[in-house]
């Protein structure tokens, strides 16, 4: 536990002597290093931990050097903006707010772009901001601003490569650490949710496109924090260090470095600039002439690389750094987080009238109704092709009927998102497992409460969420304990067998603290024990009151522990009763049993 | 067998640059590679031609290409100077980068000569520009060449196309202010990548404005698309480019279209067609001889010449550098500073320079002459 | 601006048009049947148009040496595999193709006066050596990591491309290359005036893409290509092998790509760097087409090559401002209407 704050101690101590030991020019680089490893920083949010591409990174860049430098070196600015230019702490200010504003105006138009579409837009402004920076003569044009002064702090002037390195990595060290904690949080979850699973993380409540702005305006002010350092240590800007090319680099660094890992960002950006440098001294003398070949040697090292370490270098390192991730500690006297008053039994929770859902010609629902009542577990069952997930989809508000109307607690569904329905105290799991594989089983379970918490980016980042975290960790370790999935807690999600992963899921919907729980195939891969196990947790919720729908095709487990069925075939009710009477009904036995596939 | 021998001598090699006794170091920084990698090369060829003892004391180049990125450019000043301890850095190509290493420069307090064209890198002269120089004539000095002939040739209306980037712009920017002057109207002002696949959208507005000459400011090969689109959609007016276009390949590249093209270049380009009495035909033509024995005959541009300049300089300036101090350390490199600054009359392959505190170019017009394509070839004009 | 104005910006617009078409076709077949985004497409452009322009000068090309170190390599990895496996003659068969050919070309160009050949000789020889790379180049870095995540792959394109571009400086230089025109005849319509060369592109693209088209409808490989690319797993259950898909679409592709540099050296100069651009644009066509659509991502790429011709003639400073800029409503609106799964891997 103590070892992993000895790697960084020591590592902080080394930061803090490099320029007593190193020489001036590694100081130099390790100042560049520190700017790369920030814009880096940003991709590992944005791109390893979001899933979202950008190659248009370096405008970012641009936009911040630009901002400072255009300010600080001008000299008929405009009386209401005179202020900017008389501190470089002030343009840094004015930078951060233009990058949020247009980080904010590109994300609204851009971020809608799904799949691929995103990284080719990314190019497109990424190109086009390059060529308004060349083209703009108040901006020096392609041949750039000079003059650019350096930054004072404290009386000091930061005008040499030792004074400014304290300054960069200071910056860098702060932005990981806001990162580290950002994902480490309520927030964190959801922005972890965003790569492969979207629908989940909706179905949770989840805003997810605010949570893409988010990532992306915070990847795009670190870029902006970069911009500004790099124009004031260079001294000037011109347009080439902001184009297309170097945006790709950026991405380049990140994956390098291991795009998913906050430490990846550092390892990219390091590897890359040394290498490039220990290749330009090298090379020439071992090849007897300077040429292009740096850049080829350099193309083939990291395709070298990336087929030795897919996940970048980062994980390789690890391993070798004395440091194992800490376990989650759950705090037993956390205060437990508020629970809705759930209805009383008996009274009407979800109803669906008459609902029909076409699909062109053809008919998947076939005015399908059906009730369920608080304390009361429905079965909809049939045989495959019935229309049940169809009709699953209606009454969980992903699809909306072509006529009829599904009702929760009194409310029509029709016209709500996945995350208001789940607000209102619909709570679900999928046919087809949608669980974050690499994350533990407890974060896994902790996303169910996002809507009982409501610490946002800013806090977690500092760090002022941690009362919250405590209280929302407990709820997910307590659900987790509950469903028998205690020994698994630290694991992770994606090591569970199936069945296993189906009743994570189930405890996940439980965290949300619903009244109504939707289970899509819940037994499906269970072992008997386990099914007993399930069985059991059901009626016990049902005598707290919980309402359950059951999309089953486990019969035993059905008639054993639900209080109605509900029988469909070719998309029309062909029976409703207790499990009793089901059995026996001539038209439920013609379909499971007579019928010719 | 082989490779190991190369990597033992390379070895060597590496260690006798680390262990030498006094010499003097001078590290190189130009763009091998990347978009100016055309003008860099030729700078490149020609480093190794420049000579390895001054005033009695060895020389040593290192040479590292910044891939036409301004970063790159300053990360390479900041390892010459504080790693590598050179006495003088020669460099960058492009205006952008040699602009951005003035800081490195007047910080470590080691005297820089550009080959980059813009005046901006030596003037106005302030406190860190007195540590830099530049051997290439300065935009506005090839644009009077060109506006005076226009001039003489009643050229009233004029088109301009010009890459953009750096170097297009330095092009617009004085040869705007010159033209207009001198009472010649830019009607038309486009712009247009080195890399583009086609120009004809820019041609047929230049042409719109029915211009008396079309100006073309681009250098090497890619020129010569602007000028062949002109011609392939009929225009038949003369047409300017700039001395960035003078090499072979571009001769290569444009072929019958290029007929009759008009262009300052810097004596190099000519040494042999110009009159003996030419104040610069004999340094020019030292050059262009040491250079194309080298890279092959014709091989030569005006690029090379503004690295050969920068030795020039040295060869100059460094005698009297090294009367007072040793190189390799602080007092010789702001000797050497002085010592450029005071060189006089010194003749180089692309003029005659004289500096003075005010002036680190030193160019006069002895430093250009204007041609004209004929027959495919260079010829001067009387 | 007036109609012969709008009628000649049209004709570039097209002529461009058409060849970024070709390298959105390729794009699109590279992406769906191997996930790889495949950036270097552009290069193979540029040692298409290069390596013919050598040709012409009487040089033999750098680019054939190129072919001979990948042969050798992939020889060393399948070669061996063969032999550890027992199998002599599939090793024979591996060094006779990835060693044995690039030697003989090299030899035979060595042998031959290069510039004094018929240019469709010529044609053919820059074919020969250019094409055989793509298929050398899957092996090597592509098929280690077929199943790694599309990023993965993309960067290891990046890294490509960079190389490549080294490489391409090193053998033909910083300088461009224009080749003469296949014929030298020209149109007269109108205002237009529609060069023999300009003709060939768009004659050879429309029956370019009319051959893929039958290459995919009816033939046993194009099937193949076209189960891969729908389902992966699922292809390769039905005993299509992956690799060979790879193998197969990376020689379609570069034979697109050194084809279209032919086409178009003659009309441009070709830079050792020119790539990236030309392959650029025929990205955003591949991507207006959602990597999936070949009409569509045809139709992207005449846009673009009109929407560039007009921009320029219209603001040419803020040319690419403009057609970057412009392209994201188009996204925008592809990415509204074309239906995708939000959960991709």
């Amino acid at each position: 536990m103590r070892a992993d704050r000895l790697v960084l101690g020591a590592f902080l101590a080394l930061l803090l002597l490099v320029p007593a030991i190193l020489s001036p020019y590694y100081v130099t680089l390790l100042n560049y290093i520190g700017l790369y490893a920030m814009v880096a920083l940003g991709l590992v949010l944005l791109t390893g931990v979001g899933g979202l591409t950008s190659f248009g990174q370096a405008a970012f860049v641009g936009l911040g050097a630009y901002t400072t430098a255009a300010l600080t070196t001008a000299t008929d600015l405009p009386a209401w903006l005179a202020w900017a230019g008389t501190s470089p702490w002030l343009t840094l200010v004015v930078g951060l707010l233009l990058t949020a504003v247009v980080a904010v105006l590109i994300g609204s138009l851009t971020l809608k772009l799904s799949g691929h579409f995103l990284p080719l837009g990314t190019i497109a402004w990424g190109i086009s901001l390059y060529f308004l920076f060349g083209t703009m003569e108040s901006l020096g044009g392609h041949t750039g601003i000079s003059g650019i002064p350096a930054i004072g702090l404290l009386g000091w002037t930061l005008d040499e490569g030792g004074e400014i390195y304290y300054l960069i990595w200071a910056f860098l060290l702060v932005a990981m650490l806001t990162t580290h904690n950002l994902l480490d949080s309520r927030e964190g979850r959801a922005i972890r949710a965003l790569k492969g699973g979207r629908i989940m993380a909706e179905a949770m409540g989840v805003d997810t496109s605010r949570s893409r702005m988010v990532i992306f305006v915070i990847a795009a002010l670190l870029a902006c924090a970069s911009g500004w350092l790099y124009a004031h240590m260079q001294r000037f800007v011109n347009p080439t260090p902001f184009g297309v090319h170097i945006g790709i680099e950026y991405l380049f660094m990140a994956v390098v470095g291991g795009a998913g890992y906050v430490w990846g960002a550092i390892v990219g950006a390091g590897v890359i600039t040394v290498l490039k440098q220990w290749l330009q001294n090298w090379l020439p003398s071992l090849l007897g002439a300077t040429g292009s070949f740096e850049t080829i040697v350099f193309g083939l090292l990291m395709v070298l690389v990336l087929h030795r370490a897919r996940e970048g270098l980062w994980p390789i390192l690890k391993k070798l750094v004395p440091v194992r991730a800490v376990r989650k500690t759950i705090d037993a006297d956390a205060e437990p987080l508020p629970r809705r008053t759930l209805p009383k039994a008996g009274e009407l929770i979800l109803e669906a009238k008459d609902v029909t859902r076409r699909f062109g010609g053809l008919i998947a629902n076939n005015n399908m109704s059906l009730e369920v009542r608080a304390g009361e577990i429905l079965a909809l069952i049939g045989p495959n092709g019935a229309g049940k997930s169809t009709m699953f989809n209606q009454i969980s508000g992903v699809d909306t009927p072509t006529s009829g109307e599904v009702r929760f607690l009194g409310k029509p569904v029709a016209g709500h998102d996945s995350r208001e329905i789940a607000r209102m105290g619909m709570s679900r799991t999928f046919q087809h497992v949608r669980l974050l594989p690499t994350m533990s089983v407890l974060e896994n379970v902790a996303i169910g409460a996002h809507l009982r918490s409501d610490k946002g980016v800013l806090s977690s980042a500092w760090r002022l969420d941690r009362a919250e975290e405590a209280r929302i960790l407990k709820e997910a370790a307590r659900q987790i304990e509950r469903v028998g999935l205690a020994e698994h807690m630290y694991e992770e999600a994606g090591s569970l067998a199936l069945g296993q992963q189906r009743i994570l899921e189930i405890a996940r919907a439980l965290c949300a603290d619903p009244c109504l729980l939707l289970l899509d195939e819940p037994a499906a891969g269970l072992r008997l024990k386990e099914k007993e196990a399930l069985g059991e947790l059901l009626r016990k919720l049902r005598s707290e009151g919980m309402a359950t729908l059951i999309v089953e095709h486990d019969m035993d487990f059905v008639m054993s522990l639900v209080d109605r069925v509900v029988v469909m075939e070719f998309g029309q009710k062909i029976a409703e009763g207790l499990p009793d009477e089901i059995q026996q009904n001539p038209a439920v036995l013609e379909a499971y049993l007579g019928g010719v596939e | 067998m082989k490779l190991r021998n190369t990597l033992l001598a390379a070895l060597g090699l590496a260690f006798a640059a680390t262990t030498a006794q006094a010499e003097i170091k001078v590290g190189v920084v130009l763009s091998a590679t990347g978009p100016a990698a055309s003008l860099g090369i030729p700078e490149k060829n020609t480093i190794s031609l420049l000579p390895t003892t001054i005033g009695g004391e060895k020389v040593s180049y290192i040479v590292l290409d910044d891939a036409s990125d301004t970063t790159t450019a300053v990360k390479n000043a900041r390892k010459l100077t504080v790693e590598d301890g050179v006495d003088v850095i020669i460099g960058s190509t492009t205006s952008p980068a040699s602009l951005a290493m003035v800081d490195v420069a007047a910080e470590t307090k080691t005297p820089m000569i550009s080959m980059a064209a813009s005046a901006r890198i030596v003037a106005p002269m302030d406190d860190k520009k007195r540590w830099v120089f530049k051997t290439p004539q300065n935009d506005q000095q090839m644009a009077s060449a060109i506006i005076g002939h226009m001039s003489a040739n009643n050229v009233k209306r004029v088109s301009f196309i010009g890459f953009a980037n750096a170097y297009g712009e330095g092009w617009y920017e004085q040869f705007k202010k010159l033209a207009e002057a001198k009472g010649i109207e830019v009607a038309a002002s486009e712009r247009f990548n080195p890399a583009d696949t086609s120009v004809t959208g820019q041609a047929l507005k230049l042409m719109s404005v029915k211009p008396d000459a079309v100006f073309i400011a681009g250098s090497g090969t890619p020129s010569a698309l602007p000028q062949k689109t002109l011609r392939e959609r009929g225009y038949k007016g003369p047409i300017y480019q700039t001395h960035g276009v003078a090499n072979n390949d571009f001769l290569r590249i444009c072929g019958k279209d290029c007929e009759g093209t008009l262009l300052p270049v810097g004596p190099v380009q000519m040494a042999r067609s110009l009159p003996d009495s030419h104040p610069v035909k004999a340094s020019a033509l030292a050059y262009v001889e040491k250079y194309e024995a080298a890279n092959g005959a014709g091989s030569v541009s005006s690029f090379g010449a503004y690295a050969w300049d920068a030795g020039v300089l040295l060869e100059a300036a460094v005698p009297s550098a090294l009367k007072t101090v040793k190189p390799g350390s602080a007092e010789f490199r702001a000797a050497l500073r002085d010592a450029l600054e005071g060189v006089k009359e010194v003749a180089g392959a692309t003029g005659i320079y004289s500096m003075s505190a005010e002036d680190h170019l030193g160019l006069d017009d002895r430093s250009r002459v204007m041609i004209e394509i004929r027959n495919g070839t260079w010829s001067l004009l009387k | 601006m007036d109609m012969s104005i709008a009628l000649i910006l049209s004709q570039d617009g097209i002529t461009n048009g058409a060849i970024y078409a070709l390298l959105a076709l390729a794009l699109v077949l590279v992406f769906a049947v191997t996930r790889v985004i495949f950036i270097q497409q552009g290069e193979f452009v540029a040692y298409g148009a290069l390596t013919l322009a050598m040709m012409q000068s009487g040089v033999l090309p750098a680019t054939v040496w190129m072919l001979v170190v990948m042969g050798a390599l992939v020889t060393a990895l399948d070669g061996g595999l063969a032999l550890k496996a027992g199998q002599g003659r599939r090793a024979a068969g591996v060094a006779g193709w990835n060693l044995g050919y690039p030697l003989a070309l090299a030899a035979a160009l060595g042998g031959l006066a290069v510039d004094e050949l018929p240019l469709a000789v010529q044609v053919l020889l820059t074919l020969a050596i250019v094409v055989p790379m793509g298929p050398m180049m899957y092996r090597l870095m592509y098929q280690p990591i077929a199943s790694a995540p599309v990023l993965v792959l993309l960067i290891v394109s990046v890294a490509l491309h960079i190389a490549m571009v080294g490489l391409g400086l090193l053998f033909f230089g910083a300088e461009g290359q224009r080749t003469p025109a296949f014929s030298e005849f020209s149109l007269e319509l109108g205002p237009l005036m529609v060069s023999a060369q300009t003709l060939w592109v768009l004659v050879v693209s429309a029956l370019l893409i009319v051959g893929l088209y039958q290459f995919f409808g009816r033939t046993l490989y194009g099937k193949a290509l076209r189960a891969t690319a729908i389902n992966r797993v699922g292809a390769q259950l039905m005993g299509i092998s992956p690799t060979l898909a790879g193998k197969l679409t990376f020689f379609l592709a570069a034979f697109i790509g050194a084809l279209s540099g032919v086409l178009i050296a003659p009309i441009t100069t070709i830079y050792y760097d020119t790539g990236f651009l030309i392959g650029l644009k025929g990205f955003v066509a591949a991507i207006i087409g959602g990597l999936a659509s070949y009409p569509l991502a045809a139709v992207g790429a005449l846009a673009v090559g009109l929407l560039e011709a007009f921009a320029s003639f219209w603001a040419s400073a803020y040319k690419e401002v403009i057609v970057f800029t412009l392209i994201i409503p188009v996204l925008l609106w592809r990415s509204l209407t074309s239906h995708h799964v939000e959960e991709e891997e």
